[in-house]
């Protein structure tokens, strides 16, 4: 379709005297998409925006600072629009979550190179044993501050896998899909994952105490 | 099976992502090994703790703001309203306009032919809001709309409890027929509450259960009796809908979970309900 214009003129009559009639365009629109690129917005829209809260969650753990979540989760659905065509899955949660993933791994190597080694600190963990029972840890269970501690100590690809499998709900195909490992990696990962936060847990209540 | 072996595919087991043999094992070898039934029942506490404990960061409403409007900057759309706004100011004031005039250029051709695609723009895209939608796709734009407005405005429950027992005595007494309401925690969709909801122009039931940091509302009102009993399932905007029916009640479960979790519930709930 052609471009979509906008024109205006002056009706005052004092303009007829002093020259010709004028008119101004604007270009309202870049070529031609005022079909195509509205009903493909529209579409990705439908598709997409219902997993912002997914997007912006993972993103949160994964680089534990709110405004660079909101950033890297707004550069993802901008990227994601971009590449719009190649998506002809039906796991629109999926195929998001890997790009913010992405997104935000670019960001972590940029900014933040040391979040991706996976160190930490040493001095606090280095106890070797668990200070505190399972069932001790089971009491504190619904202390949602000590998890979320316990949590955010861990290294990114822990809190990103428990993040996809505890609060996404995701199978490990589709977490390996995202964080680009094996199935059976993904297990094993997950098992790393789990134990680790529980010695964490150990620790947080065994100093509580 | 050996211990470390249990122990090695436990996560596996707990996820419910082994193949029935190896599940089958491990059910076995937990049967016979004290130590490593507790190993598991441990690890499902943690598992469970981390679920429920684990903060849910949901996405602030700038943020969705911010990203519709930077898309829409991408595609070079400029939204309806300030475009409204535009030309209301264009025929207010001309006089403020007139500096930016540009001469030389003959008005009648190019103001035509501009006015014929403002027109043809602005029918097309009332055309497409006239098209009469099916009466399952009215449906389900009001299912997924109340399934929305229930987690926008906080407003998922009137009656908040885990307990069957008070949620269905609630809704029995709010509505001209008795919804069948189970809780399903030990399936792993506990019951969160009820609410009194208005569709297809009827005041219906909604029942609310949770799938980890997931919401499913149940829409239940009675079938009219030439109702289609078969499930139904609709994807839309991310949303899946799912439908089935039985010789009293009408069903819609709408949620964002996957199309298997849904399938799970559905079959939970129907184990559940008493047959009649």
């Amino acid at each position: 379709m052609a471009l979509a214009l906008k024109a205006q003129h002056s009706f005052e009559t004092e303009d007829f005297e002093s020259r010709r009639k004028v008119v101004k365009f604007t270009v309202l629109r870049k070529a031609d998409p005022d079909h195509v690129g509205g009903a493909e917005l529209a579409s990705f829209e439908e598709t997409m925006l219902p997993h912002l809260d997914a997007a912006h969650n993972l993103a949160r753990w994964l680089l534990r600072n709110e405004q660079d979540a909101q950033d890297v989760v707004q550069e993802a659905y901008l990227r994601a629009f971009k590449s719009f065509g190649g998506f002809h899955g039906s796991n629109g949660r999926a195929w998001l979550l890997t790009i913010v993933r992405n997104t935000s791994y670019t960001l972590l190597k940029k900014n933040r190179a040391v979040d991706l080694t996976t160190t930490f600190d040493e001095e606090i963990h280095a106890t070797g044993h668990e200070s505190a029972s399972p069932a001790a840890i089971l009491e504190h269970a619904e202390d949602a501050e000590l998890i979320r501690k316990a949590m955010d100590e861990l290294p990114v690809d822990f809190r990103e896998i428990l993040t996809l499998r505890h609060q996404e709900g995701l199978s490990y195909k589709e977490i390996g899909e995202i964080v680009k490992i094996p199935a059976g990696t993904v297990m094993s990962r997950l098992a790393r994952a789990r134990a680790k936060l529980k010695e964490y847990l150990a620790v947080r209540i065994g100093k509580e105490r | 099976m050996i211990c470390e072996e249990a122990i090695k595919l436990m996560d596996g087991y707990l996820d419910g992502e082994l193949d029935p043999m190896t599940s089958q094992k491990i059910e076995q070898h937990l049967r016979d090994c004290r130590k490593c039934e507790e190993a598991y029942e441990a690890h499902t506490a943690l598992a469970h703790a981390i679920s429920r404990g684990a903060p849910y960061y949901k996405a602030p409403t700038e943020l969705r703001e911010r990203i519709q409007s930077s898309l829409r900057d991408a595609v070079g759309v400029r939204d309806s309203r300030s475009a409204a706004r535009e030309n209301r100011a264009l025929l207010t004031s001309p006089r403020a306009e007139r500096r930016l005039v540009l001469p030389e250029i003959p008005w009648n051709w190019l103001a035509l032919a501009a006015a014929i695609i403002l027109a043809a723009i602005i029918a097309s895209s009332l055309l497409s809001q006239l098209r009469p939608p099916t009466s399952d796709q009215f449906l389900a734009t009001q299912l997924i709309a109340s399934h929305v407005r229930s987690l926008m405005a906080d407003h998922l429950t009137d009656v908040a409890s885990s307990d069957q027992h008070t949620v269905k005595p609630w809704l029995d007494t709010k509505l001209d027929f008795a919804p069948p309401v189970v809780d399903l925690s030990s399936e792993g969709f506990p019951l969160i509450g009820g609410r009194l909801d208005y569709l297809d122009n009827r005041p219906v039931a909604a029942l609310v259960y949770q799938r980890r940091k997931h919401f499913i509302n149940l829409f239940v009102w009675p079938a009219a009796s030439d109702a289609s009993k078969a499930p139904k399932t609709i994807t839309r905007q991310g949303y899946q809908l799912l439908h089935w029916a039985d010789s009293d009640f009408n069903y819609w479960a709408v949620s964002d979970v996957n199309v298997n979790d849904l399938q799970t519930f559905r079959q939970q709930f129907e184990t559940r309900t008493p047959r009649h």
